[in-house]
Formats: structure tokens, C-alpha cells, sequence
């Protein structure tokens, strides 16, 4: 049962990070390969602002988010002015810079060895200590993000997306900023799956940086990439294709390396797959 | 003080390290840009390539015990025979649907994770080597150590690369691939074959990509990762030297080598990948033509 709650749990995180990164993917067009990283910064300063400074669950969250969301910022704007494939290898540096500072930056982040015994939740008194009120915690904020998300992609702002995705220069010239709103949704992407860090730093109490590899950033692109890159219903069903399927490898006693690379392998024939439904006239 | 010593004791290994990570970036951003040229777009599982080199090596020379050399030979058939078979399998119906760029690099990487989970599963997860001799202390060079591997990586990189250059410069498939890479529509009207010159790339990268990866196998370990990162840096030194370019291949190859050794020297080395990609992220913005002028695609709108 214990385990059955994290695989929910792990769930809604990723529901949280592949969902986000669908306003980001998905609308604008930004194939971001940083993602991890941003959940990285997420559970990093959550991590060094409890453990450090003492700080409780919910002013972490929020200074997470800020800092999250001015560094997004600050990178949305260099990197939008690459387009396409050479936007995702910028990402992808982007992503190998974040690595390498949380894996290298040893006074601050503890380098490989990672920042342990994060404390528990504890939200106006209410200490979460059990893996029930945790699910009960992410569920919430999956949930929220996930209102949230498809609020802003049925606003005019999301409309915008889609037409600056399918046109730039049509959408410029119906008089709408471009770059402006390409970096708001690569921004709000950056801060909510800072979100799912920050719940993933108290929930497993400890971070270290190969938690958030360009592995980890493939992976959640490919859930985008598989969940059709628009609907959120959708990408929650690929989140969950892609969590149930390695236990259902697992439940076939399949040993547990092979287990994780045919998951992996799955993934990268569902890339391919879906690359080629996508490509027929 | 700091500066003498460089300049006495450290300043020939270094300058010799450098050109061991020249060369061997050089070779396999040539082959990238090769296929580049041609498709346009990003051939991720290129990586596969390198690292198909190392361990077809370790199979044919450790694990089935033939000789080295036969070893090397068949290396290069097999790896060039795949990297041929992703074109004809993959990558030419997606380019017949005209997808997008961004696309078929989605569809790479995802053939790049199912090749390298593959290799996992064959090879484990774990270092190999095909380095069955001793291991020496190299020669002294004016006071800094060069191992003989490292002398034949130098020397099959550069001669391969410029062998290769001239190759294409005197025959017409190097002026065809130029052709193509600037207008597809206009060179098929000029008779060229796009699928034939197509294939001719990825059969002269994927050989070279096979050859750095034996290279890098005499010199050091292998793991089913480790063609990743060096593609990737070959590519900064492609983005910096500009697409057409040989000569700007060269000018990116060596600056993104002094960059890494420089890192390495006056930091350290665990900030080499860190600088790297702020060189190409900087790149990107402030030269988005790269070093040799020519047009980087789409960089601006």
C-alpha cells in the first residue's frame, strides 16, 4: 500500500512538471530541455532555506517560486532569440550549466553528496508526516496548477501562444509582443515545476543533483511529446502510461535493471512513434 | 609568479592537451557538419556512433579475441552501416513527409535513448576497456607526457580531417553536399540526387564518428553514455566555427579546447562543461553567424 501512495505521489509531481512544461512546449513551441533544472532550483532552495535558515514549508515555497522565476526570466530572455532546434540545444547548455552548479557548487548545494534530512511539511500546524497527507498535499497543488494552466491556456494569452507557435511574424503583426509573451510562458512553465521541486525536496527529505539530469529533462519532454503537447488531460494520461508501465514490467519479473531500461526504451520508441503519426499527410 | 610557472613547467603538457581535445573534437564535429550540411538538421543519435565505435571495438578485439587490427576494420563497417540504416529507416521518411527540423531531432534523440538503453543491456552499465597492455608513462616531450594513444589520436584525427577536406574539395560530392546544403529544390532541378548524396554523408561521418570513438577507446574507458557529452561539445565547436566553414570548424574546434584547459587549469575540471556552454550560449547571442559570417539557419527572424 506504502508503495502504491508513491507511485501516486511520484504522479502527481511529474503530472505537476510535464504539465507545465506544456505551456512552455506545448503552446509557445519553446521545447525546453531545462525543465529539470528549474524543479531542481525548486528543491534546492526549498532544501537550503529549511535546513539552513530554518524557514517553514510555505515562505520556502514562495521565495522558492520568486528566485525560480527571475532566473527563468533572465534565461527565457537570451534564450529566445534562438528558434526551433537551435532553441533546444541552447536549453539543453542551459541544462548542463544547471547540473554542473548544482553538482559543483560545493559550499552552497553540498555537491554530489546532496543536502539530507529535509524536514517534514507543516502547513499552519498541520505537520505532514505520513505518505496519506502527502498525497493529499500534491494532489492539491497538481490539481491547482492544473486549473491554473488551463485557465491560461483558454485566456487570450493562450490563444496568442498558439498563433505565435503556428506564425510569428503573422502574430507580431497583428500588433501582439512576441517575445514578451514567449518569455511570460517560459517564466510561469519555470515556476510551477519549481513547484513540484519544492514538494519533492520534503517528500523524499533529501535532494542531490542527479535527481535533476538532462535525463530527467528528456524524460519530461517526452511526456509532453507523447500527451499530444496540448491538452492536459492528455499529458496526465502519459504521465501515468509512463509511471504504471515500469511496474507493470516490474510485475512481470522482469529484473529491476532491465526493468528501467526497457522503460527507457519505451519512451524512446513512443518519441519516435509519435514523431511519425505527427509527420503523415 | 603564477604566469612563469605556467609558462615554464605546465605551459607544454597544456599546450599538448589542448591539441589531443582539438583534434579529436575536430574530427567529430566534422563529421557532424558533414551530415549536417546535408540534412539540417540535428543528428543526436550521431552520439550512438562514437560510442557503437568503442564497443564494437571491445567486442571484436576482447570479446570475441581477434586481432586489433581486423577488430578496427570491422568497427568502422558495422558502425557505418548503421549510421546509414537510421538515415534509410528514420530519418529519410520523415524528411520525405517534410517535417520539421525540430522534429526529426525529437525522433534522434528518442533513437538515441533506445540505442543506448540497448547497449546498457548488452554491455552493463559498467566501464569497459579494450586496453589489454601495460599501462606506461607516455613519452617525454620537452617536459610533458604524451602516451603513444594520445600521438595516434592527434595524428589519425588530423590526417583524417584533412584527408577528408581534400577529398571533397577535389571530388564533386564535396561541391554536391554544398549544393544541397544551400537549395534543395534548385540542386535536384541541376540532376543532383538528394537521397544518394544524403546517404554518402552519413556513410563518410558515421565511418569518421566510428574512428573518434576507437580513438577515444585506446586512450580511455568506456560507458554506454559517453558519446553524448563529446558530441555534444563538438557541436559548440560547429555552432562557433560557423556550418559551412572548414576553416571555421578548425577556429571553433581549438578555441572551445584552449577554453576547456584553461577551465581545467585556472578552475577546475569539474567547471569544463560549465564554460563550455556558456561559450555556446554566448555564442548563440552575440555571433548568431557564427565565426565564418555565413548564416546560422533562422537565428533571426
Amino acid at each position: 500500500m506504502e508503495y502504491i501512495l508513491h507511485i501516486l505521489i511520484f504522479i502527481s509531481l511529474y503530472t505537476i512538471l510535464s504539465q507545465s512544461l506544456t505551456l512552455t512546449a506545448g503552446y509557445s513551441k519553446l521545447l525546453s530541455l531545462a525543465h529539470a533544472g528549474f524543479y531542481g532550483i525548486g528543491a534546492y532552495t526549498s532544501a537550503i532555506l529549511s535546513i539552513n535558515y530554518g524557514w517553514g514549508f510555505l515562505p520556502s515555497l514562495l521565495l522558492a517560486l520568486l528566485i525560480t522565476g527571475v532566473i527563468a526570466l533572465v534565461i527565457s530572455a537570451i534564450s529566445i532569440r534562438t528558434i526551433d532546434d537551435y532553441f533546444i540545444v541552447c536549453t539543453l547548455g542551459i541544462q548542463i550549466i544547471f547540473f554542473s552548479i548544482f553538482n559543483n557548487w560545493q559550499g552552497f548545494t553540498n555537491g554530489p553528496l546532496g543536502i539530507p534530512n529535509i524536514p517534514d511539511i507543516s502547513i499552519f500546524g498541520w505537520l505532514i508526516d505520513s505518505k496519506w497527507e502527502f498525497l493529499i498535499v500534491s494532489s492539491f497543488f497538481t490539481l491547482l496548477i492544473w486549473w491554473l494552466l488551463n485557465n491560461i491556456t483558454q485566456s487570450s494569452f493562450g490563444k496568442v501562444l498558439l498563433a505565435l507557435s503556428e506564425d510569428e511574424i503573422f502574430t507580431t503583426s497583428l500588433g501582439k509582443n512576441v517575445s514578451k509573451a514567449k518569455i511570460t510562458s517560459f517564466t510561469l512553465g519555470a515556476i510551477f515545476s519549481s513547484i513540484a521541486g519544492v514538494l519533492y525536496a520534503h517528500y523524499i527529505s533529501y535532494v542531490d543533483p542527479t535527481s535533476f539530469t538532462i535525463d530527467e529533462s528528456i524524460f519530461i519532454l517526452s511526456i509532453v511529446i507523447i500527451g499530444g503537447m496540448k491538452k492536459m488531460k492528455y499529458i496526465f494520461l502519459a504521465t501515468l502510461f509512463l509511471f504504471v508501465l515500469p511496474e507493470i514490467l516490474r510485475f512481470v519479473n522482469f529484473p529491476n535493471s532491465v526493468a528501467s531500461n526497457l522503460k527507457q526504451i519505451t519512451y524512446g520508441i513512443a518519441l519516435i512513434v509519435v514523431i511519425f503519426l505527427g509527420s503523415k499527410r | 609568479m603564477k604566469l612563469r610557472n605556467l609558462l615554464t613547467i605546465h605551459s607544454m603538457q597544456l599546450i599538448i592537451n589542448i591539441l589531443i581535445t582539438f583534434s579529436l573534437t575536430l574530427l567529430i564535429a566534422f563529421s557532424f557538419q558533414l551530415i549536417y550540411q546535408a540534412t539540417k538538421f540535428f543528428h543526436i543519435t550521431h552520439a550512438i556512433i562514437i560510442t557503437l565505435g568503442s564497443y564494437f571495438t571491445y567486442l571484436f578485439g576482447i570479446q570475441l579475441g581477434l586481432n586489433l587490427f581486423i577488430a578496427i576494420l570491422l568497427t568502422i563497417i558495422c558502425s557505418t552501416i548503421i549510421g546509414w540504416s537510421i538515415n534509410k529507416l528514420v530519418y529519410k521518411p520523415l524528411v520525405d513527409r517534410k517535417t520539421d527540423p525540430w522534429k526529426i531531432l525529437i525522433a534522434s534523440l528518442g533513437l538515441y535513448i533506445v540505442f543506448q538503453n540497448v547497449i546498457s543491456m548488452i554491455w552493463g552499465n559498467n566501464t569497459k576497456s579494450i586496453r589489454t597492455w601495460e599501462i606506461v608513462t607516455g613519452n617525454e616531450f620537452l617536459g610533458a607526457y604524451i602516451t603513444n594513444s594520445q600521438i595516434i589520436t592527434v595524428v589519425t584525427s588530423v590526417v583524417l580531417f584533412l584527408l577528408t577536406v581534400i577529398f571533397l574539395k577535389r571530388n564533386r560530392l564535396g561541391k554536391q553536399i554544398l549544393a544541397i546544403s544551400s537549395s534543395v529544390e534548385l540542386s535536384s532541378i541541376f540532376g543532383i540526387s538528394i537521397q544518394k548524396i544524403t546517404s554518402y554523408t552519413f556513410i563518410i561521418g558515421s565511418a569518421l564518428a566510428s574512428i573518434s570513438g576507437i580513438l577515444i577507446a585506446l586512450d580511455t574507458d568506456m560507458t554506454p553514455t559517453m558519446g553524448f557529452n563529446i558530441l555534444l561539445y563538438a557541436v559548440v565547436a560547429m555552432i562557433i566555427g560557423g556550418i559551412y566553414s572548414y576553416r571555421g570548424l578548425i577556429f571553433g574546434s581549438f578555441l572551445l579546447a584552449i577554453t576547456q584547459h584553461l577551465t581545467a587549469y585556472y578552475l577546475d575540471t569539474k567547471w569544463m562543461s560549465t564554460i563550455t556552454f556558456i561559450l555556446l550560449i554566448a555564442f548563440l547571442l552575440w555571433k548568431p553567424l557564427g565565426f565564418s559570417g555565413k548564416k546560422l539557419k533562422k537565428v533571426e527572424i
